[in-house]
C-alpha cells in the first residue's frame, strides 16, 4: 500500500457519485473521487451568458457535429447543439452495439449528467415499494417508503427542491421551497381535469431554487433566475448539479481527492479477504495504468458505466462478472416509456402572458392502477408538459412578408398545449446488456452490447398514455387535438435503470437492501443500476436518497469492523 | 454585380414611383449585406445578391432594423457552409437558379414593385402546395429562405431586442400577467430553428 490509497473510493460524479463525495467526506473519510471525463468546476460553463444572438448556426449542429454524435442526433435528442454539444460524448470514440436499437445517451465530466438533467424531482412511494412483490414481477424491493423517507427529507432540504404539497398517497409530498406557478391555461386545464376526471394537475417539482436554500451550506448557489437554460450550466448556481452544489462541499471538507481523466475498468478483489481492494484506472489523456485503494468502494459511474466496470472484472470468485453470483448482473434493464404525446390548440386568452422562463412545466401524477383499478397492464404513468404562447414561428406558413410579417411576429401566438407520457417499465431478465469482447473502444477496453426491448405491458401502456391524453384535452374543450411520437428507442428517456438491483435475496439480486454488495460487503452502488423497479417518476432524487443512506450505512459498518 | 453596378440599376428606376426614403433604405441595407469582412463562402457574390435582395423582402426595415440590418446573408451563408447536408445545398442553389428564370428579367433587373410582386406570388403558391409536397423550385426557393430569413433575424440582437423582447437574466417568473404588464407587451424572444 502507498499514497494511492484512501478510506475511501467514488467512482463518478453525477447525481449519485457527488452524493457520496459529499457524505463520505463530511463525514471524515478521505476520499478519492474518480470521473473519467474531464474537470468542470462550478461556474465553468462556456455557453451559460451567450445570447441567442451570440450562438453560431441558430444553435443548430453543424455537418460535422452531427458526423461525431450518429447517436446523440437521433430525433429522440436535442442535446447537440452549439450551447450544449460540449456535455455530450463523441459517439464515434464511445461505441457500443445495439443487438436491440437503445437511446444511450451520456455526459463523461465532472458533473456528468447532473449538469443536463431534466431536474424533475419525485418521491417513490410504497405503491411503487410494494409492486414487484404484490405482482410477482421482478424481485421485491428489500426497502420501503419509510426507510427511504428521512433520507428524501434530508437530500431534498440540501439541495432545494421547489413543489406544492397535495397529499397523495402515490407521489409522497417532500421538503418543498415555493412551488412555482401554472400560467391562466395550465390553471384551466387543471381546473377542468379535477372537475371531469377527479385528476389532479400539479407544477412539477423541480430541484430549481424557487427561494433561497434554508441552509447556509451551499453559499455559492443563488436562487433560480428564470433564463432556463438550465442546461448550459448556470453560473448563478439556480439548480442543483453536483458542481454547483454536492462537489463544492465535499471540496470544502479538505477530504476529497478529485482526480478527472481517469476510466476506472477493473475492480481488485483480494480472494484472501473476501474483499474488494481498490480500482484499475486507465488515464484518459495518457493511457498511463494506476491503481488506487481503499477500505470501501462506491460505484456510481451511472447504470451502464457501472455495469461495465463489473461485467469487465472478472477473476476466479467471479467468474462471470464481479459480485455477479446471481447472474442478474446487467439484466433488468428499465427505462421510462418515453416519446408518446398530445398537444391542442387553445382559444381565448389573449390578453393573458407571462415574464420570465420557467424551468419546469406541469405534472399530472400517476392516476392508473391505484385502489382497485385494474388496467389491462400493470403499474402505470405520469405526464409532464406546459402551455404557452406560440412564438413567430408559427407565421411560417401564413401568407405574411415584409412589414406585415414583422408586425405579426412582435405578437404571442395562441395559447398551445402539450404534454408527453412517462410510463413505468417493467424488470425482465430478458432486457440485458452484455460485454463484447471482441469490439474494443480506442483505449481497448471490451464495448457493451445492448439487448433491450419494450414488451406486451409497455405496449398496453403506451396505448393508453395516448388514450387518456386525447381524452382529457378533449373533453377540456381544447381544438385540434392530436396525438405526437418522437422516434424513440429504450433509453430515450435517460432513466436507465435495474443492472445490479436490489434485492432480499442473493441468488436473484446484486445488492442488498443497504445498496451493498451481496458478495462483497465494502462494495455500494447507489446510481440506477440499483434499482428493482422503475416507478414512473423521474428516477434522480431517489439516486441521491440511496447514497445519503447507503454512505451512512458504510461509515457505521467501517466504525464497527464489519466492512 | 457589384454595389456600383447595383445602384446603377437601382437609379434607372422610375424615379417617381420610388420614395426616396425606400430607395434610401434599399440601398443602406444592400451597404449593410456588404459590410466589410462579409465575403461569402458558399455562394457566389451574384448568388448571395440575389438572396440579400429577397431577405430584403421578407423582413425590410422599417421603425424597426430588418434582416439585412442584423446580417441575415451573412447567417444564411454561414448555415449552408457548414449546417446543411449536400442534398440541402443543391436543392437550395437549384432552387435559386429556378427564382432566377421565374421573372420576366433576371430578379435583379426587376424593379423594387416587380420583385416584391413576384416574390409574394411564388411566397403565395409555396403556401397552396399541399402538405407534405415540395413546392415547385421557384416558390421553394422564397419559403425556404423565407425560413432562413426568420431564423436569422428572431436569434439576431436587432429581431431580439427590437421587434421582439428579450431578457437575459429575469430574475423573476410572473405565471400569469395581462399581455400589455408583460415587459413591453411585445411576445418575448425564444430561441428556436427552424428546419429548411
Amino acid at each position: 500500500m502507498n499514497n494511492n490509497t484512501y478510506d475511501a473510493i467514488v467512482v463518478g460524479t453525477g447525481v449519485s457519485g457527488g452524493w457520496a463525495a459529499k457524505e463520505l467526506t463530511e463525514k471524515g473519510l478521505k476520499t478519492l473521487v474518480l470521473d473519467r471525463g474531464r474537470m468542470v468546476k462550478h461556474g465553468e460553463y462556456p455557453t451559460a451568458m451567450k445570447a441567442p444572438w451570440e450562438l453560431p448556426y441558430a444553435d443548430e449542429p453543424t455537418r460535422e457535429d452531427v458526423l461525431r454524435h450518429p447517436i446523440h442526433t437521433r430525433p429522440s435528442f436535442y442535446g447537440i447543439t452549439q450551447s450544449t454539444k460540449h456535455w455530450f460524448v463523441d459517439d464515434l470514440d464511445n461505441p457500443y452495439v445495439e443487438t436491440k436499437p437503445f437511446d444511450w445517451f451520456r455526459g463523461y465530466h465532472v458533473g456528468g449528467r447532473s449538469l443536463m438533467w431534466g431536474r424533475q424531482s419525485y418521491r417513490l412511494g410504497d405503491l411503487d415499494f410494494e409492486a414487484n412483490g404484490k405482482d410477482g414481477v421482478g424481485v421485491d424491493w428489500p426497502i420501503r417508503y419509510a426507510d427511504l423517507a428521512p433520507w428524501y427529507d434530508y437530500v431534498e432540504e440540501f439541495i432545494g427542491v421547489s413543489g406544492s404539497v397535495e397529499h397523495l398517497a402515490q407521489l409522497p409530498d417532500g421538503q418543498f421551497l415555493p412551488p412555482m406557478e401554472l400560467n391562466c391555461v395550465e390553471q384551466e386545464f387543471a381546473g377542468r381535469l379535477a372537475d371531469k376526471f377527479n385528476r389532479k394537475l400539479i407544477i412539477g417539482r423541480t430541484a430549481n431554487l424557487s427561494a433561497p436554500l434554508k441552509h447556509d451550506k451551499s453559499p455559492q448557489r443563488a436562487t433560480c433566475q428564470y433564463r432556463n437554460l438550465c442546461m448550459r450550466g448556470c453560473p448563478f448556481g439556480g439548480y442543483f448539479s453536483s458542481n454547483s452544489s454536492t462537489l463544492p462541499s465535499a471540496e470544502r471538507t479538505g477530504n476529497m481527492t478529485i482526480v478527472p481523466n481517469a476510466i476506472v475498468h477493473e475492480m481488485i478483489y483480494d480472494n484472501a479477504k473476501g474483499k474488494a481492494t481498490g480500482v484499475r484506472v486507465l488515464d484518459a489523456e495518457t493511457g498511463k495504468q494506476t491503481e488506487y485503494f481503499a477500505r470501501v468502494i462506491f460505484l456510481c459511474a451511472s447504470t451502464f458505466g457501472t455495469t461495465h466496470i463489473l461485467l469487465n472484472s472478472t477473476s476466479s470468485r467471479f467468474p462471470n462478472g464481479f459480485g455477479n453470483d446471481s447472474g442478474e448482473l446487467g439484466h433488468n434493464v428499465m427505462d421510462h416509456l418515453f416519446g408518446h404525446g398530445v398537444s391542442a390548440s387553445v382559444d381565448g386568452h389573449e390578453d393573458r402572458y407571462y415574464t420570465g422562463r420557467r424551468p419546469n412545466g406541469f405534472y399530472i401524477p400517476r392516476y392508473r392502477n391505484l385502489g382497485s383499478e385494474k388496467r389491462p397492464y400493470l403499474r402505470g404513468f405520469g405526464y409532464q408538459g406546459s402551455a404557452s404562447r406560440q412564438n413567430w414561428s408559427r407565421l411560417v406558413d401564413e401568407p405574411l412578408l415584409g412589414e406585415d410579417l414583422k408586425r405579426a411576429a412582435e405578437e404571442p401566438g395562441p395559447w398551445r398545449l402539450a404534454m408527453s407520457g412517462f410510463g413505468e417499465m417493467l424488470p425482465s431478465h430478458d432486457n440485458y446488456v452484455t460485454l463484447d469482447r471482441d469490439r474494443k473502444d480506442k483505449y481497448g477496453l471490451p464495448i457493451l452490447n445492448f439487448n433491450v426491448a419494450h414488451g406486451e405491458n409497455e405496449k398496453r401502456m403506451t396505448k393508453e398514455i395516448v388514450d387518456d391524453a386525447m381524452e382529457m384535452m378533449t373533453a377540456a374543450g381544447y381544438r385540434d387535438v392530436k396525438p405526437y411520437h418522437v422516434e424513440a428507442n429504450v433509453g430515450a428517456a435517460i432513466h436507465e435503470m435495474g443492472t445490479a438491483r436490489m434485492g432480499r435475496d442473493p441468488k436473484t439480486s446484486v445488492l442488498n437492501g443497504w445498496n451493498q454488495m451481496h458478495a462483497c460487503k465494502n462494495v455500494f452502488i447507489t446510481d440506477g443500476s440499483c434499482m428493482t423497479s422503475s416507478a414512473c417518476q423521474n428516477p434522480s432524487l431517489t439516486y441521491m436518497a440511496l447514497t445519503a443512506r447507503a454512505a451512512s450505512h458504510a461509515v457505521e459498518e467501517l466504525k464497527r469492523g464489519n466492512i | 454585380m457589384n454595389r456600383r453596378e447595383w445602384l446603377k440599376c437601382v437609379s434607372t428606376l422610375a424615379m417617381g414611383a420610388v420614395a426616396a426614403p425606400s430607395l434610401l433604405a434599399i440601398s443602406d441595407a444592400y451597404a449593410a449585406a456588404q459590410a466589410p469582412g462579409f465575403a461569402p463562402q458558399f455562394f457566389s457574390k451574384a448568388q448571395i445578391d440575389v438572396v440579400s435582395a429577397v431577405v430584403d423582402i421578407i423582413i425590410p426595415r422599417g421603425g424597426t432594423p430588418g434582416a439585412i440590418d442584423a446580417g441575415v446573408p451573412a447567417f444564411i451563408d454561414q448555415m449552408f457552409t457548414s449546417v446543411y447536408t449536400k442534398a440541402e445545398q443543391a436543392r437550395y442553389l437549384s432552387a435559386l437558379a429556378s427564382f432566377e428564370r421565374a421573372g420576366a428579367r433576371p430578379f435583379l433587373q426587376l424593379d423594387e414593385a416587380q420583385r416584391k410582386a413576384l416574390v409574394t406570388k411564388l411566397h403565395g403558391a409555396a403556401l397552396s402546395t399541399g402538405k407534405g409536397d415540395t413546392p415547385e423550385p421557384a416558390a421553394d426557393f422564397v419559403l425556404m429562405t423565407k425560413r432562413l430569413t426568420m431564423t436569422g433575424f428572431f436569434l439576431s440582437e436587432p429581431g431580439c431586442t427590437q421587434v421582439l423582447q428579450y431578457a437575459a437574466v429575469p430574475g423573476a417568473y410572473q405565471a400569469d400577467v395581462p399581455l400589455a404588464k408583460a415587459g413591453n407587451g411585445k411576445a418575448w424572444a425564444v430561441e428556436t430553428a427552424l428546419a429548411l
